[in-house]
């Protein structure tokens, strides 16, 4: 590339990413979301989740309890500050489960719940009817079944000590010998690297092409509309300059809120770290490399396709219309790419198109460094993008790409 | 003796099956201010665009007075398209630099030569503005000022006065008389022949891709036996316009089909008894 072609694609990227900046729309779109969205998925949501327990854990419920002779030891488990219990005599149902004359009352929320209990010979039989509709229903249902789990271990309890047997070795008769997280002999680095190749691959590929939509249409479709295309056309640069220039222009935005997505899951994983949740991944250098590098391959080809593919359409609406369901193409075969077991993976997979450069970042997050695995999908990923430049090329270099439908 | 700095030798240029141009042949001397006059879809903006480099002839060449091709030397050229083409989150002086970095010229030569253009379209103060809240005058004065800035060898002006208003529209055709003064050679298309005859050292009268007419406005006359311009233009033009054709450049033939099959049919009652045609 000579000294002038350069400079010019320098020029277009640069006059790109300047008037990209200046929409607070794209800021907000490429910057603060990225920064923001997985720090509000890991942090706050679980504290939403967390401040959610704790006021349902507070709210006072009615259940009302059937039954001819209510064991005592129930009635303590359920008497506390959080629930008003009202005892009934049973009425003649059967089965327990069947609601009969109680359904109004659950429907209208009068009760939040009904526990019905009854013994017949040596059995106690129950039934629990709520609204599973209703949170408070749902959370007096589940403060019955924790009483009747304590109720029914005390009553496993007496009747094998009854027996004259060991209640412990009754009950457990086989046992784990030792710490349980022993037994695992992956490092705490590997286990984390396994959860998170899980959805790093995915979140990648998926922001990498949604992020890339909006630029790649306003550098194409969007400014063919503006009326701005026709005086760039007539510009001493190549129509490869051109689409070299709008690629750096797209790669940059888009690179810059991968970037900062990857800052802010670093972010929350430091954060869930510190809460033992999860820990950091441990990656060769090697590994870290392979992993720029695909992702960059990855862009290479999303970009080139999508500048190409909005290049090609006549209007921002179309090609809107085409790369919006377009992103189906990645989240699919990223989605399908989970659930490929990477023990003993045919090497065919790492050549399949967005499957192959998923399936290296889940591998390279596990340190995995198969040099087979990567000559297949570094071969295969540079041939896809080489085509996605080839192809977004020859759209660029249409003729009616200069016509303006404004 | 005057110098060809563009030939265009039997250029014809179509789309699909559509012609735009048929057999075009002509020369834009150094020094002139060439009109290319035409009703709309004349083939006025198809020419330009040829001379600009933007299209390629589908048959016959149109190069500069070394023989290189115009899509080869386009640093000789200055283009101020139909729809101007600024960036609106730009300003009127990074618009104007942006291009310049592209004709390779460096940013204080860029700047001295807009600033002397900017002092006569009294657009100095605007230059550090966006050009999103310029007017349609100062949009296409800055588009003016973008195409000057690399001392372009041909101007190329397609209907540079369209939708201003005449303050603005008198400033443009000023700025050109004074570039032609100057010695620039200019290329201006319009469809107001009263626009071209004052502007303009010679007309070239463009209808349905042929050139019906050319030469200076007083050969016009002669030619024509008419007593104005706009006599001349009838005489010469009397075949019914064709439409635009930017429909059939744009447009898939399975998205007009697939546009058509839910268009209503309009009732013969509105198109009256000529809806047979």
């Amino acid at each position: 590339m000579s000294n002038g072609s350069f400079n010019r694609v320098k020029s277009i990227a640069k006059k790109e990413v300047i008037e990209f900046t200046r929409d607070w729309r794209t800021i907000i779109a490429i910057i603060v979301i990225p920064i923001l969205m997985f720090p509000l998925l890991f942090i706050m949501f679980p504290l939403l989740l967390e401040s959610e327990a704790a006021e349902l854990n507070s709210i006072v419920v009615d259940v009302v309890i059937q039954s001819e002779e209510t064991p005592d030891v129930l009635i303590e488990e359920f008497n506390t500050s959080t629930m008003n219990i009202l005892e009934e005599n049973l009425s003649n149902v059967s089965p327990l489960s069947e609601p009969g004359d109680d359904l109004e009352r659950l429907r209208s929320l009068s009760v939040d719940a009904i526990l019905r209990v009854e013994q017949r010979d040596d059995v106690w039989y129950y039934a629990i009817l709520h609204i599973s509709t209703s949170e408070s229903s749902n959370e007096a249902r589940s403060r019955i079944i924790e009483g009747l789990i304590v109720w029914e271990n005390n009553e496993t309890q007496r009747i094998i000590s009854e027996q004259g047997l060991d209640v412990n070795s009754t009950l457990n008769p086989v046992r784990w010998d030792g710490d349980v997280s022993q037994g695992d002999v992956a490092t705490e680095g590997e286990q984390a690297g396994m959860v998170l190749s899980l959805f790093i691959p995915l979140v990648l590929a998926v922001w990498t092409f949604s992020s890339a939509i909006q630029p790649s249409i306003d550098m194409t479709a969007g400014e063919r509309e503006r009326g701005t295309l026709e005086a760039l056309l007539s510009l001493p640069c190549t129509r490869n300059e051109l689409l070299l220039g709008k690629w750096l222009g797209v790669a940059t935005i888009t690179g810059v809120g991968v970037i900062l997505q990857i800052f802010g899951l670093l972010f929350a994983i430091g954060y869930l770290a510190t809460s033992s949740i999860i820990g950091i991944p441990d990656l060769s250098l090697e590994a870290i490399l392979l992993i720029v590098i695909s992702i960059m391959l990855f862009a290479v080809m999303v970009v080139a396709l999508e500048l190409a593919l909005a290049m090609r359409s006549h209007s921002v609406k179309e090609a809107g219309s085409i790369l919006g369901p377009a992103i189906i193409l990645i989240i699919f075969p990223a989605l399908f790419t989970q659930v490929i077991n990477l023990d003993g993976v045919e090497n065919f997979w790492f050549a399949v198109p967005v499957v192959n450069v998923l399936l290296a970042l889940r591998e390279l997050l596990m340190d995995r460094v198969i040099v087979e695995h990567i000559a297949i999908w570094f071969g295969t990923s540079l041939l896809y993008a080489l085509m996605a430049a080839y192809y977004a090329a020859k759209q660029f270099g249409r003729e009616d790409i200069v016509t303006s439908l404004s | 003796m005057t110098e060809t700095l563009m030939t265009i030798s039997n250029v014809s240029k179509s789309f699909g099956e559509v012609e735009a141009l048929r057999e075009i042949s002509l020369e834009i001397n150094s020094g002139e201010v060439v009109g290319l006059v035409g009703s709309n879809g004349a083939g006025k903006t198809t020419l330009l665009r040829l001379m600009s480099g933007v299209y390629k002839p589908t048959s016959g060449s149109v190069c500069l007075d070394d023989g290189t091709p115009v899509d080869k030397m386009r640093q000789r050229l200055g283009v101020v398209p139909e729809s101007t083409g600024l960036y609106s989150r730009l300003t009127a002086w990074e618009n104007i630099r942006y291009h310049s970095r592209m004709h390779g010229i460096d940013d204080d030569d860029s700047w001295n030569r807009t600033s002397r253009f900017a002092k006569h379209l009294d657009m100095l103060e605007n230059l550090g503005r966006h050009t999103k809240g310029f007017s349609r005058g100062m949009k296409q004065k800055t588009a003016l000022l973008r195409a000057l800035a690399h001392g372009p060898s041909v101007l190329l002006l397609d209907e540079p006065t369209a939708g201003l208003d005449i303050t603005s529209a008198r400033t443009v055709r000023a700025l050109v008389k004074q570039l032609r003064d100057e010695g620039g050679t200019i290329v201006y298309s319009t469809h107001h022949l009263a626009e071209a005859e004052q502007v303009c050292d010679r007309i070239i009268i463009i209808h349905n891709g042929d050139i019906q007419a050319d030469g200076s406005p007083a050969e016009l006359l002669e030619d024509t036996n008419s007593k104005n311009l706009e006599e001349a233009y009838v005489s010469l033009t009397q075949e019914k316009a064709r439409p635009r054709n930017d429909d059939l450049e744009s447009e898939g033939k399975f998205t007009r089909w697939w546009r058509r099959l839910f268009t209503p049919r309009t009732p013969k009652t509105i198109l009256g008894d000529d809806s047979s045609e």
